[in-house]
């Protein structure tokens, strides 16, 4: 017991003391434009190697392309092959939005662009959020939104707690593409909860059904289920991601 | 690996196998259907590194149920009634697998006849659970929504007092058709599905698919990407044995047990990280070698340096967990699996070696690279099989694990970089898949053998794709092991095997 007290004393405070950091520089994270790139004229590589078609081409040229980090899955393969360098990847972690046309990068929109959190919070859960989590896919975004309660990021220091129960729930958490046989559970838990009430998707499959959209088990993502009030891109997105996009909930 | 194919008529293929499964060690890996009009098994020789398919022909819609005889085949058929819409005859328990009330009794989505449109007697993909009649029997039902953060599945729990009876299963929540999906892309884009597929799981999942690939080609490779890749894949082992070991903790009442392995997983995440650029190794292990990031980012010395500090922490701190008199109290005897049980049920990974089942698909089919690396097999050989045996089991591959790679690791720094970038992409192999032919990958993911078949049609594109998890062959023992337990230590029994949700449903 003495050993156990003394190894705790030893590791000290794990937790980070700066919030809402930027990946290291040896992760990908999701992709973004470089503004002051062009496009090789014609090019079409990065739409023809993206897994989830998340890249369309808005013109027929190829000279204007629309990435929609709603379905990316960051695998950075586009990066990889943009002979250009148009795309690179972002570090940053403030990726979360209120609004689903945000998470559609164009020219003029290169990435998202984060109003800061620390301005005013006006929401009416801005002391403290309860959140119900219901997973719906593979469980790596269960997993990272453990993480994001593990003493290393520690959302609890944020006025933020996982709870058992819809009933004692303000968000709905949601991760996964939201299959078919999902569909009822999903309904009868948003309809548990007490108003008002919040409702996050969690990772590209939730946002938009990601690489399992179109299928037969319908797995197109929550949108078409639930209102959708916060999207929080990436798969999984990283602890601080979540954070973010719950800290925005707190801000609605 | 190319399996041998051999076709047989169905009372053949019963002694056939019958003969297959006497043979030491010899196991049924996978069974399951191509087209619908066959039924195919992928038996496993792991003494002899062999494999074959045993094809069967159907005539019809029906066929003679194998379960009676082979019950480790019960879940398949439910399986392949539900993909194929082909009916086992004389099935002891045959339900969906799929959501009842969500999937039509119609979709046979992998059933390839267009005409196939079977008589029914029962329209219904009903689901009926088992019931336990008596004075004082209650049912407990569990999920889909569960309390903590976990996957989707339903238990319904037949309990008299606080003892468990019986407990049934229902899932297919999870199902989002993989397997559909993956036969309607081309064959370079599998992987980011079949990673999705389950993702606690994607780096093995990854690794079984780039070998069902390459073996399509006859594609071998190199040294140091065999390597890199048992690096990947004892890393993501690490990440999730701290996971489970902590979701224990967690179930035990013992948070700050729990909290420390949280921290300690957040180390054994940013390995993955340093070696592949994702905290869950996605995207990394592509058909033909691996994605090398360049020299500059990928520091071999550095994450070895990682792995000495994070293995002394965990061996005291789960070594002071299990010796705790509470824990050890509430483990043993709990949920015990007995040794016969385990191998009638094809049992696999950890819960299969707690019961002094000798088989891990490293041991089997890997190559001699493991072998150099002091890879040990954990093993219970007078295991009952309980709950404490396999939080054990766990706990010596986790710190096996970690000398293997900090071995792998050591070995990796000495290989010359510029290896890797000579054949680091898929454009190593042809852009056409072989025309009809079959192959299957393997390899032993944290929770045990995981298997990819893949066939490929007269055009070369890819015609049925079949995964099999390593939780597909022991739910059943989950629910076997918890009866006449406590209700109270249905989640330790739950916990101690840790299966996949996501892994099972596809």
């Amino acid at each position: 017991m003495i050993r156990l007290l003394k190894q705790l004393l030893d590791t000290g405070c794990k937790s980070q003391r700066t919030i809402i950091n930027d990946l290291p520089n040896y992760a990908l994270g999701l992709p973004a434009f470089a503004l002051d790139k062009e496009c090789t004229n014609g090019c079409k590589a990065c739409v023809e190697t993206c897994p989830t078609s998340a890249i369309e081409a808005v013109e027929a040229d190829f000279s204007n392309i629309q990435l929609d980090l709603g379905a990316c899955i960051g695998c950075n393969l586009c990066v990889e092959t943009c002979p250009s360098g148009m795309l690179k990847s972002s570090l940053t972690t403030a990726t979360s939005t209120d609004n689903r046309n945000d998470l559609v990068l164009g020219k003029l929109s290169s990435q998202i662009v984060d109003p800061g959190l620390n301005q005013k919070k006006k929401g009416i859960f801005k002391q403290s959020l309860a959140v119900r989590v219901v997973s719906t896919g593979c469980s790596a975004c269960d997993l990272e939104i453990g993480a994001a309660f593990n003493p290393i990021f520690d959302a609890s220091r944020f006025g933020l707690s996982l709870v058992a129960s819809p009933r004692a729930a303000d968000a709905l958490l949601v991760t996964g593409p939201c299959p078919k046989g999902m569909h009822e559970p999903l309904r009868r838990t948003y309809e548990a909860m007490s108003e008002p009430k919040l409702v996050i998707a969690c990772g590209s499959c939730a946002i938009s059904g990601g690489i399992h959209k179109h299928g037969y088990a319908e797995a197109n993502g929550l949108d078409s289920i639930l209102p959708v009030d916060v999207y929080i891109p990436g798969c999984p997105p990283h602890p601080w991601s979540i954070i973010h996009g719950l800290q925005k909930a707190m801000s609605l | 690996m190319t399996p041998e194919i051999i076709r047989a008529n169905i009372h053949q293929a019963r002694s056939l196998i019958k003969a297959f499964l006497s043979k030491e060690h010899c196991r049924i890996g996978l069974m399951s259907s191509f087209t619908g009009q066959e039924i195919f098994f992928l038996l496993l020789d792991p003494t002899h590194s062999k494999s074959q398919i045993l094809i069967v022909e159907i005539d019809g819609v029906n066929y003679t149920s194998f379960s009676d005889q082979f019950p480790q085949l019960h879940w398949y058929e439910r399986s392949i009634k539900d993909f194929f819409d082909l009916t086992p005859l004389g099935h002891p328990r045959l339900r969906s697998n799929f959501v009842p009330s969500a999937f039509d009794i119609e979709l046979a989505p992998l059933q390839m006849q267009l005409e196939f449109a079977p008589e029914r007697k029962d329209r219904s993909r009903d689901f009926r659970f088992m019931k336990v009649a008596g004075e004082g029997i209650y049912e407990v039902p569990v999920g889909p929504v569960h309390a903590g953060i976990i996957e989707p599945g339903h238990f319904r729990l037949s309990c008299l007092g606080e003892y468990i009876q019986n407990l049934e299963l229902r899932f297919g929540y999870l199902h989002r058709g993989v397997e559909k999906t993956i036969t309607k892309m081309p064959w370079q884009k599998v992987r980011y599905v079949v990673e999705a597929a389950s993702s606690d799981t994607a780096c093995a999942n990854a690794i079984a698919h780039a070998r069902a690939i390459e073996s399509l080609f006859d594609f071998d490779i190199s040294e140091s990407e065999n390597l890199l890749r048992i690096a990947a894949l004892e890393t993501e082992r690490v990440a999730m044995h701290i996971f489970d070991l902590g979701g224990m903790a967690v179930d035990l009442g013992c948070a700050g047990v729990a909290s420390i392995l949280s921290r300690l997983r957040g180390d054994a995440l940013e390995i993955a990280e340093r070696l592949s650029g994702s905290r869950f190794l996605r995207a990394f292990i592509v058909p033909g070698g691996s994605k090398f990031r360049g020299d500059n980012i990928l520091d071999f010395k550095h994450i070895r340096s990682l792995i000495q500090p994070l293995a002394l922490e965990i061996e005291f701190i789960v070594e002071w967990f299990l010796d705790n008199a509470q824990v050890a109290e509430r483990l043993t005897g709990v949920g015990k699996i007995s040794h016969n049980l385990a191998g009638d049920f094809g049992l696999v990974g950890v819960g299969a070696r707690a019961s002094g089942i000798a088989y891990d698909a490293r041991a089997a089919y890997e190559s001699a690279a493991y072998f150099r690396s002091n890879f040990k097999m954990a093993l219970e050989e007078n295991g009952d099989g309980d709950c404490l045996a396999r939080t054990k089991i766990r706990f010596k591959e986790l710190l096996n694990s970690l000398i293997i790679l900090e071995d792998v690791l050591a070995r990796l720094q000495e290989h010359d970089l510029t290896e890797f970038q000579a054949n680091h992409v898929i454009s190593a192999l042809p852009v056409k898949l072989p025309e009809n032919k079959v192959a299957f990958g393997i390899t032993e993911a944290f929770r045990g053998e995981l298997i990819h078949v893949v066939k490929t049609d007269a055009h070369g594109a890819i015609e049925r794709y079949a995964i099999k998890d390593p939780s597909f062959n022991n739910w059943t023992a989950m629910a076997i092991c918890a009866r006449g337990n406590l209700l109270a230590d249905f989640p330790i029994c739950n916990k101690s095997f840790a299966l996949s949700y996501s892994g099972h449903d596809l």
